[in-house]
């Protein structure tokens, strides 16, 4: 590949030094970028310039660069994880921007979300609303003979559909309301449709529905950002059955909350 | 009943509220407007038949009102709680948003789902100004008096300010139930491969229908004056007195 195909983009990047200041947007050339790099390879470009220049590195999330790990994930022109449907931030290439591109990189934006540092964020609310019902406690014993526990095709299917997630936090991104319905509904909808997670259903989805406003993620307003920013493809039937789940453990189960919701 | 206090202060349980009352005000809709569309049957007599129906069973009607009002409270109370804890939940806005679904047809900031707030305000202050016009008749005392129901609609509505309101208000009801009646069935659960396309098409064309219907009402009004105009009617309610 010649350096010729190599692009020039300007960043405009999300700096903030700690969750206490106020942070601002700051410029960068970034030259040789090849279209090949993923955009987290770009950001290590970026920030070798940067150590060379003696400027402190944009700090971002990652992990396996593989997309399934769900470490990485910043505000990519307005979008999460970039212009990619069913993409990671980690597996967005460079090829999907022209030369001279500026680029606008944000953070994930949510109270229950604080930035950390730069392109940064504390995302363990999530894993506060999976300790509050995403498991099963049940004793499910050594791994069982294939075709022992019979499960229909299409809820095997379905829970795995759900299953998928991989706790990015786009969905929560790319809501206007920074609601967490589509995280917390996978993990409600893949559990619930599974005999391992049917004894718990109803305590799971009271628990887990006060934990997720306890955090002060907002409410659902079925605009469906959240899955198309989905990298995984989790779909919002999983909501719908969440909102159904919610109604029936409140309405016809002796389920309670255990956890205080947010007032 | 901690557990109906936890599902009523919770979002899911909140959403689910506005969800049955915002179905219950779609059929009433669907009602209204059945009900107003009578006014283009020539002559205005089979419109103020059926006003005069409606207004002699006194018991349903009052019935009719407190769900109604009680449907109309609870959403728009719980439509402003709910906004409140959404804009909680991100202070900090982004400097650019982008939508990636591919079937927006246009900018998110003018999307029916992203004005929900802005045409429920709207459709709010219609119906303040509705009811004091029609069920009220403030300001209209002396202009609507020994009038009759058809005649009253003629009047109110060839007012300039009052066809511009109520013109406004009919789109903004259009816009705000062309997402508003799909996002209910998702909220109550009702999401299957099967229907979600239709449901679509159909929550869309009840918009469309919604904002054509009411609309006409003050465009035929001030365009068409003498088709809401109905001299030689007679209220059976007005001729009682």
């Amino acid at each position: 590949m010649s350096d010729s195909e190599n692009m020039t983009l300007t960043l405009r990047v999300w700096r903030q030094s700690d969750c206490e200041s106020r942070g601002k947007f700051v410029d960068y050339e970034v030259n040789n970028v090849s279209p090949h790099m993923s955009f987290l390879e770009m950001l290590d470009v970026l920030n070798e310039q940067l150590i060379v220049q003696g400027e402190e590195p944009v700090a971002f999330d990652h992990d396996c660069r593989e997309g399934i790990c769900g470490s990485c994930g910043v505000m990519i022109n307005g979008q999460a994880h970039g212009p990619d449907n069913e993409t990671t931030t980690c597996q967005l290439h460079m090829r999907r921007f022209k030369n001279g591109d500026k680029v606008v990189v944000e953070p994930w934006r949510a109270q229950a979300f604080p930035i950390v540092k730069d392109l940064v964020v504390d995302r363990t609310a999530f894993d506060r609303i999976m300790q509050a019902g995403g498991y099963v406690s049940i004793k499910t014993g050594q791994a069982p003979d294939g075709n022992s526990l019979p499960i229909p095709r299409q809820d095997q299917e379905s829970a795995m559909d759900a299953a998928v997630c991989i706790g990015c936090g786009a969905c929560v991104a790319a809501c206007k309301n920074a609601s967490a319905m589509l995280f917390t509904s996978a993990k409600v909808s893949h559990l619930a449709q599974l005999p391992q997670g049917d004894p718990e259903r109803s305590q799971r989805v009271v628990n887990m529905v006060a934990q997720m406003d306890a955090e002060q993620f907002g409410g659902c307003s079925n605009t469906y950002e959240c899955e198309a920013a989905c990298p995984a493809g989790v779909s919002v039937e999983h909501i719908a059955r969440l909102n159904r789940e919610y109604v029936k453990a409140s309405f016809c189960s002796t389920a309670e909350a255990t956890i205080q919701a947010a007032e | 009943m901690s557990w109906l206090t936890g599902f009523l202060k919770s979002s899911v349980g909140r959403k689910f509220v506005m969800a049955i009352t915002g179905l219950f005000l779609c059929f009433f809709l669907v009602i209204h407007l059945s009900g107003n569309l009578l006014l283009y049957i020539p002559g205005g007599q089979v419109y103020v038949d059926y006003a005069e129906k409606l207004h002699s069973n006194e018991e349903f009607l009052i019935l009719a009102e407190i769900f109604l009002f009680a449907a109309f409270a609870l959403h728009i109370v719980l439509a402003f709680s709910t906004t409140k804890d959404n804009l909680n939940a991100r202070k900090k806005s982004y400097r650019v948003v982008e939508s990636k679904r591919k079937d927006r047809a246009w900018p998110i900031a003018f999307a029916p789902d992203y004005m929900m707030m802005i045409t429920g305000l709207i459709g709010f202050a219609f119906l303040v100004v509705h009811i004091a016009d029609f069920k009220l008749e403030w300001m209209w005392t002396d202009a609507l008096a020994g009038k009759s129901s058809a005649q009253k609609v003629g009047i109110i509505l060839g007012d300039s300010v009052r066809s511009v309101i109520y013109l406004a208000g009919s789109l903004a009801l259009g816009y705000h139930v062309s997402h508003g009646l799909q996002s209910a069935c998702q909220t109550i659960g009702f999401n299957h491969p099967k229907y979600n396309r239709g449901l679509k098409i159909i929550s869309i064309a009840f918009g469309i229908i919604v904002a054509i219907g009411f609309s006409s009402f003050p465009i035929i009004a001030q365009l068409v004056p003498g088709m809401l105009d109905f001299p030689d009617i007679v209220d059976v309610e007005v001729s009682r007195h």
